[in-house]
């Protein structure tokens, strides 16, 4: 046997060798039967100089440990687990994760084109929080919003900002369709088409529907619309 | 260096799903296990069924070790634990021993058949290896002699030992390497005699 190597086994088995040798020799220890003897009569050596002297020494008790954990599992490290068990499957989820997805969808594009058409309404996030029927989600795409009947009683619309006269934060159609195509492909079908269609529609030029103008509704007096109820 | 780190490496081998490196903690502290139960029991047979019990239990509980204290500070409290509760039902033993049976000799035989572990093959062994090991002792020449009892015996580092003989640490790891080998020449005589059992493992 190598001298060198011997000699660390020395060395390893006062705990006198340095880590990094540790490893590598541990490694050979652990599967050289050789090895592992003469680490074992190592042992017995300095069992017999501290004059042990009520003990056997033909190794009885590693014989049986041995044998009664070859049948015990391998030792898995502390982090790994076995993988976890997959939720059971439930048919509503993909609706209701359509849904959500759609409705963070329709508020991003309701908030970008409020910032982003020139001349168009201040951000309709306030309206929106203040409204809580399905015209508050969509009130650029509905001018008949402004109609009392449909209006809430009463709701704030924030001050003209100054962004209504910068240019453009710039978000064209195509981009914006763009948005909606990327950020639908975990919703529902239906709802992706109904907003696809929705933006078509809205888009200026696209339909003569839509009604833009700065001029407050009536019933608007300053930055409340007051409810003419 | 680290006070634990070889066994630490081991002990990291185990932890990662390998067996063998048990199998050299186990050799390297079976006999210093014994011993420690024996201050508990006084059956050298019982004292190796418990010590087997706490190397058991040390390898199921081994993912928990961090590494906090010693492998032998933490191995050593299991079994202490172990003994104690073999200590304890032991005791209760008998009690409920008598309840079922009333015969007194079968109890006293129970305990013979525990020292039937101590086989006549094993105590020869044991005295074999005893006269060998310190006869190849006794012909070491000084230096050697000192360096080995020194670590062994008073369990010194290198480097105390070092200061101790007045020569550096690379020739404490010389020495104590060289008296094992002198040592173990002889020794491997005996057990390859048809004798020694740590020659299955592994």
């Amino acid at each position: 046997m190598n001298e060198e190597l011997d000699s660390q086994l020395s060395a390893m088995f006062d705990n006198e060798l340095p880590a990094e040798e540790c490893e590598l020799l541990a490694r050979r220890l652990s599967r050289d039967p050789d090895l592992k003897a003469r680490w074992g009569r190592y042992a017995v050596i300095g069992a017999v100089i501290r004059a042990e002297r009520d003990i056997t020494l033909d190794g009885t008790v590693a014989g049986r440990v041995s044998a009664a954990l070859s049948s015990e599992p391998e030792l898995r490290p502390e982090g790994a687990r076995p993988a976890a068990r997959p939720l059971p499957f439930h048919w509503w989820q993909p609706i209701v994760g359509g849904g959500l997805a759609a409705g963070v969808a329709a508020v991003s594009i309701l908030w970008l084109r409020a910032h982003a058409l020139p001349g168009g309404s201040p951000p309709a996030m306030p309206a929106m929080v203040a409204s809580s029927g399905p015209e508050a989600v969509v009130p650029a795409l509905r001018p008949a919003l402004r109609n009392a009947a449909l209006a809430p009683d009463s709701f704030v619309v924030p001050p003209a900002p100054q962004q209504q006269q910068q240019p453009m934060m710039g978000v064209p159609a195509t981009e914006l369709a763009d948005y909606v195509v990327a950020h639908s492909a975990f919703s529902w079908p239906v709802t992706r088409g109904s907003l696809l269609s929705a933006l078509m529609v809205s888009e200026p030029g696209t339909s003569s529907t839509h009604a833009r103008s700065d001029q407050p509704a009536p019933g608007v007096h300053g930055n409340a619309i007051q409810n003419p109820k | 260096m680290g006070a634990d780190v070889s066994d630490l490496s081991l002990v990291r081998r185990v932890q990662r799903g390998d067996k063998g490196a048990f199998d050299a903690l186990v050799l390297k502290y079976q006999h210093k296990l014994v011993k420690l139960v024996m201050r508990y029991v006084r059956n050298p047979a019982e004292a190796e069924d418990i010590a087997q019990e706490a190397f058991i239990k040390a390898y199921r509980a081994l993912p928990q070790f961090r590494g906090d204290s010693a492998f032998y500070t933490w191995l050593y409290r299991i079994a202490i634990n172990t003994a104690k509760n073999a200590v304890v039902s032991r005791d209760r033993s008998p009690v409920e021993y008598d309840l079922d049976r009333s015969n007194t000799d079968e109890s006293y035989d129970m305990q013979g058949r525990m020292k039937d572990s101590e086989t006549p093959e094993g105590l020869v062994l044991t005295d074999e290896i005893r006269s060998t090991v310190n006869a190849a002792i006794d012909a070491l020449p000084e230096d050697l002699r000192t360096a080995i009892v020194l670590r062994e015996l008073e369990g010194l580092s290198y480097e105390e030992i070092a200061a101790a003989m007045a020569c550096p640490v690379g020739t404490v790891r010389s020495r104590i390497f060289r008296a094992r080998e002198a040592i173990d020449r002889r020794l491997r005589e005996v057990f390859e005699g048809g004798l020694g059992r740590t020659e299955e493992l592994g």
